[in-house]
């Protein structure tokens, strides 16, 4: 344990919140930190969060191919079903072949993946989502098991699903920064959305950073002479960074004060934008957003990181109504950008430095409205790179069906994978300990281990 | 603990009397016109009568109506401040109630040439006629009422994705302009009418149930009529705070059932005519019965639709539910508190609001006019308590209230002022282009891991204040503050007249902009910093001038109201 990292990590963030005239939060002490028992890294690892915000339709993301399977699917949501020809070249050939002669075919309009899953760099996840504890079906008509909270509501469950704790003071993504953030030369760059505020990146002790597509934006005025005068820059400073001692208006100045030190930290190492053998696409929000991401990824030995989370994201996602229009110029949009992402990773040589992975507020109805889909629970996901080293599927297909042995009707799936699986086992792949994990992620040990 | 259940809340009437609040409406604004002629007479002494205002002693301080201004207008300008001092808050907001705007964004939209082929599916014209609205029409308490609305009824043309979106846009705040001081019954039916929220939010083509392609009716309006923009998700007692259940957790007010019941009954509502004529996209959605979910009864909320009712009977007894549910007073009035003037008001505010809600003193529930005075007069609004720690400015708000204190204005009449939502280069916010349904931020946002969540404290408009947007919106202050955008530019003949006086400068921005909350410290940091810059030119003036007023509104005093 590398209790010097922690204990300098730990007076450095005390610094930090005496620096900004903000009480360190009660939970903050030395002894909380030095728990961390999680052994010192020694190369680079990170974990990008692809976030789908909206719920995406998983059935199709992830469409039944074999043909009983389509033909279930096709006779479910007829008025939005794909048809089956147009699904052909994206039929998934995992090295494992799923039991029973069942397979699957990716949305046509995610084909630029399928060099990922051909090379082994792809895995797809199942019926994953939230969940307190394994939940059968009975269970949940009886109500004799934990369930999420609010379930089918945006905005709970993406915090949900984020977070992983009921309330969400905090996100996963951050609690496991918390854990291997004394591998860090500095904290300000363990936990960076590209995205906005995401609850993912906020540990218990992680502070996030909201960087732009662009990169780190310096304040104009803090530099030159704003209006002529050079008074009016060290003016501003002053304004901006000094706490007044009210507690909105102190969130502000530390805010501030982050932005400029941030700035002049990372804006001297990442280069120029265009570093990679490949060209992002363009008029691609998500690609803007990952490629700002690479762009840190490459600068991670002059930021001295060692353990890194990013957040990005897509909207959209919420398809009750032109389903049939939107969903495919949604799929364009995440298997271009995924697609150009870990082309960048690989040209870095660290595709299995960095797991990418995708997550959403929740899935879809199996059963169509007329010309979309409404609010469901389990969904299918994909994970990129880090440990992925076969291509393959993870987890359980679920049965086909409205009101079926897996659906609560409508084919909102009941999860057989919680997202809780997933995270411990990106907690062990960054090398955080058991101990650490079950103390982040409380509800894991309800379930079962689970295997890139 | 056990739900509290207000007696005047059991008192008041349902919603049904339209003519009553028709007929006290029209009573108030002849009350006002009076008073805008008792002022138009001078000085506020002639045409005085019982019910002109100017009778009754006022004892407004200038900063104090600054104050009021900052959370009942759009800005706090010189006319506005001295109408307040004179004839008291509530005369303001009476008198501003009564004036219209000089167009609809609609009629504005067809005047300035947008009605053209070539803008079928673009959202062009939009932004223009939302900002002029915002800032140039004489009614700044209508458009920040407008405003708020929009803020909770979300529509945003970013999930339009049809033809004609700037018309549905335009002609859906036209509706919340209209009916933003009027019933909130009317209201919710107005909402749920508009082609903009059938659209949004997908009431609009929702059919009954068809089991041979196991079709089921939308879902998207009924959860979030509940969620957003009625009940909420949990039992509220009247003072906004949660029903805990005996398991110690709040107490859900709705399950999945209720959402599939009352998406059953609100099927077979559509736009009116072809979409590619813009008629569709402003006018009320109609019904189609046999398209309507009525062979079976309907439940939701305890309530039951029985079978053969129609859609059009069906919408009704929807609307009165929600309407006439415990929750809904609480559930807007606390909204409405924590847009206007506390992110954090206290139980008994609440409270207090919540009770005109429920009765505005003459039996009639859901009385916007007198809920929106109950927020805007409480004595927590002009003497916040001891825990308040305020609000911070919306960034939108900042914009148009710059706007509006420093008359810009358009020569070109174009209003070209732009989408504002990026947050890297502009403000990471504007009118009518949420990235969802629940606006900007979240009302309930709690920053992470800082003094104000360990004391429980929420702060909605931090959830997009960040690195990125804080650098990002002084660089575009820096550059607005002078030139304006595009055509909108700014007239700074009232600080130039005075002089080059650099404490009088300061001082008169403290007042209009910062309601005099600036600190000492940064008054005199502003001060100190402009009094080394030369005022020998007008043009060397202009420069004190921009870099007073950049100063201001970067500074946290000015960026919390508090």
């Amino acid at each position: 344990m590398p209790t010097n990292l922690v204990r300098r990590e730990f007076l450095k963030k005390v610094a930090q919140y005496g620096a900004l005239g903000t009480a360190a939060p009660l939970a903050l002490s030395l002894s909380s930190i030095a728990h961390a028992s999680s052994p010192a890294a020694t190369d680079y690892k990170a974990v990008v969060c692809v976030y789908l915000y909206g719920g995406n339709d998983y059935a199709n993301t992830v469409v039944p191919y074999d043909s009983t399977s389509y033909n279930l699917y096709n006779n479910l949501r007829s008025s939005i079903a794909l048809t089956r020809s147009s699904l052909a070249s994206t039929v998934l050939t995992p090295t494992q072949p799923l039991s029973g002669g069942l397979s699957f075919a990716l949305a046509p309009n995610l084909s630029s993946l399928m060099p990922l899953f051909a090379g082994n760099q792809m895995a797809v996840l199942l019926n994953v989502g939230t969940l307190i504890q394994p939940t059968t079906k009975a269970q949940y008509l009886a109500k004799s098991v934990a369930l999420p909270p609010r379930l089918f509501s945006h905005n709970d469950q993406q915090k949900f699903s984020q977070s992983m704790l009921d309330p969400g003071d905090s996100g996963w993504g951050g609690r496991l920064e918390d854990l291997l953030m004394s591998n860090n030369a500095s904290s300000t760059f363990n936990a960076i959305s590209a995205s906005g505020n995401a609850l993912f990146l906020s540990g218990r002790y992680t502070n996030q950073y909201q960087v732009s597509t662009n990169g780190p934006i310096a304040i104009n005025a803090l530099t030159g002479t704003p209006f002529g005068n050079s008074a009016v820059s060290s003016a501003l400073r002053s304004i901006i960074t000094t706490p007044p001692n009210q507690i909105l208006s102190d969130q502000l100045t530390a805010y501030a004060s982050r932005s400029i030190s941030a700035q002049g930290m990372l804006s001297s190492v990442i280069g120029s934008s265009t570093p990679f053998g490949t060209t992002f696409p363009a008029n691609n929000s998500l690609a803007s957003q990952l490629q700002i991401v690479a762009r840190i990824i490459k600068a991670n030995q002059s930021l001295g990181v060692k353990r890194q989370v990013f957040f990005v994201s897509l909207g959209g996602f919420d398809t009750h109504d032109h389903l049939p229009t939107l969903h495919p110029q949604l799929m364009a949009t995440l298997g271009s950008a995924i697609a150009a992402f870990q082309t960048a990773v690989a040209s870095m040589s660290l595709s299995p430095n960095v797991l990418t992975f995708t997550s959403s507020d929740f899935g879809r109805t199996l059963t169509s409205n007329g010309d979309g889909t409404d609010h469901g629970w389990g969904s299918h996901q994909f994970a990129f790179g880090g440990p992925i080293t076969s291509s393959k599927f993870i987890g359980t297909p679920p049965a086909l069906a409205n009101n079926g042995p897996d659906d609560l009707g409508q084919g909102r799936l009941i999860p057989t994978t919680s997202n809780d699986q997933l995270a411990y086992s990106i907690g062990k792949w960054l090398g955080a300990s058991d101990s650490d994990l079950k103390g982040a992620l409380p509800n894991a040990q309800n379930f079962s281990t689970l295997t890139f | 603990m056990t739900e509290v259940s207000l007696p005047t809340q059991e008192s008041a009437k349902s919603h049904d009397a339209t003519s009553e609040h028709l007929l006290a409406k029209s009573t108030a604004s002849l009350a006002a016109i009076a008073l805008l002629d008792g002022c138009g007479g001078g000085g506020g002494s002639g045409g005085a009568s019982a019910s002109a205002p100017s009778t009754t002693p006022v004892n407004v301080s200038s900063i104090e109506a600054a104050r009021f201004l900052s959370q009942a207008s759009l800005a706090a300008t010189d006319q506005d401040i001295q109408f307040v001092v004179n004839y008291g808050k509530e005369a303001w907001i009476n008198q501003q109630a009564t004036l219209s705007s000089s167009t609809t964004r609609v009629a504005w939209l067809n005047n300035a040439g947008y009605l053209n082929a070539s803008n079928m599916n673009s959202d062009a014209g939009l932004n223009n006629v939302l900002w002029h609205h915002l800032i140039a029409e004489q009614n700044p308490f209508v458009q920040r009422m407008a405003l708020f609305w929009s803020e909770f009824f979300v529509v945003s043309v970013l999930g339009l994705p049809v033809s004609w979106r700037q018309y549905m846009a335009a002609a859906y705040m036209d509706t919340l302009e209209k009916n933003a001081l009027g019933n909130f019954r009317d209201l919710l039916q107005a909402v749920t009418l508009s082609p903009g929220m059938g659209e949004y939010l997908n009431l609009a083509g929702s059919q009954k149930s068809d089991t041979a392609t196991n079709r089921h009716p939308d879902e998207n309006y009924a959860r979030e009529v509940m969620q957003l923009f009625t009940i909420g998700l949990y039992k509220l007692n009247q003072d906004g705070s949660a029903v805990m259940g005996s398991n110690g957790q709040p107490v859900p007010t709705y399950t999945q059932a209720d959402v599939t019941g009352l998406a059953a009954a609100f099927t077979g509502w559509n736009f009116t005519g072809s979409s590619t004529n813009i008629a569709y996209a402003i006018t009320p959605m109609t019904v189609t019965e046999s398209v309507h979910q009525g062979s079976t009864p309907n439940s939701f909320l305890g309530t039951t639709i029985p079978a053969g009712t129609t859609g059009a009977q069906s919408l009704q007894l929807i609307l009165e539910t929600l309407f006439n549910h415990s929750n809904t007073a609480p559930f807007v009035s606390k909204q409405m508190i924590q847009r206007l003037v506390s992110s954090n008001p206290s139980s008994g505010y609440v409270s207090r609001v919540a009770q005109v809600f429920a009765n505005n003193g003459k039996g009639v529930r859901g009385d916007l006019m007198a809920v929106t005075k109950a927020v805007l007069l409480d004595p927590e609004a002009s003497q916040p308590v001891s825990s308040s720690v305020g609000k911070i400015r919306e960034p939108m708000l900042r914009l148009v209230q710059w706007a509006r204190t420093f008359q810009v204005g358009s020569a070109t009449g174009a209003w070209n002022i732009g989408d504002m939502s990026d947050p890297g280069t502009r403000l990471s916010q504007s009118p009518m282009r949420s990235p969802t349904v629940f606006n900007y931020f979240s009302p309930d946002y709690m920053p992470p891991n800082t003094a104000l969540s360990s004391q429980n404290l929420v702060a909605p408009e931090l959830q997009i204040i960040d690195e990125t947007s804080i650098a990002g919106y002084l660089n575009y202050l820096q550059q607005f503050v002078v030139s304006g955008i595009s055509d909108a530019v700014p007239n700074y003949a009232n600080e130039l007249a005075i002089g080059g006086n650099v404490t009088q400068l300061v001082a008169r921005l403290n007042l209009l902009l910062a309601a005099n909350q600036l600190s000492a410290t940064t008054m005199s940091t502003i001060t100190n910093a402009v009094s080394t810059m030369s005022s020998s030119s007008n043009a060397a003036k202009l420069n004190q001038i921009y870099a007073a007023i950049f100063l201001v509104m970067a500074s946290p005093d000015y960026l919390v109201i508090r």
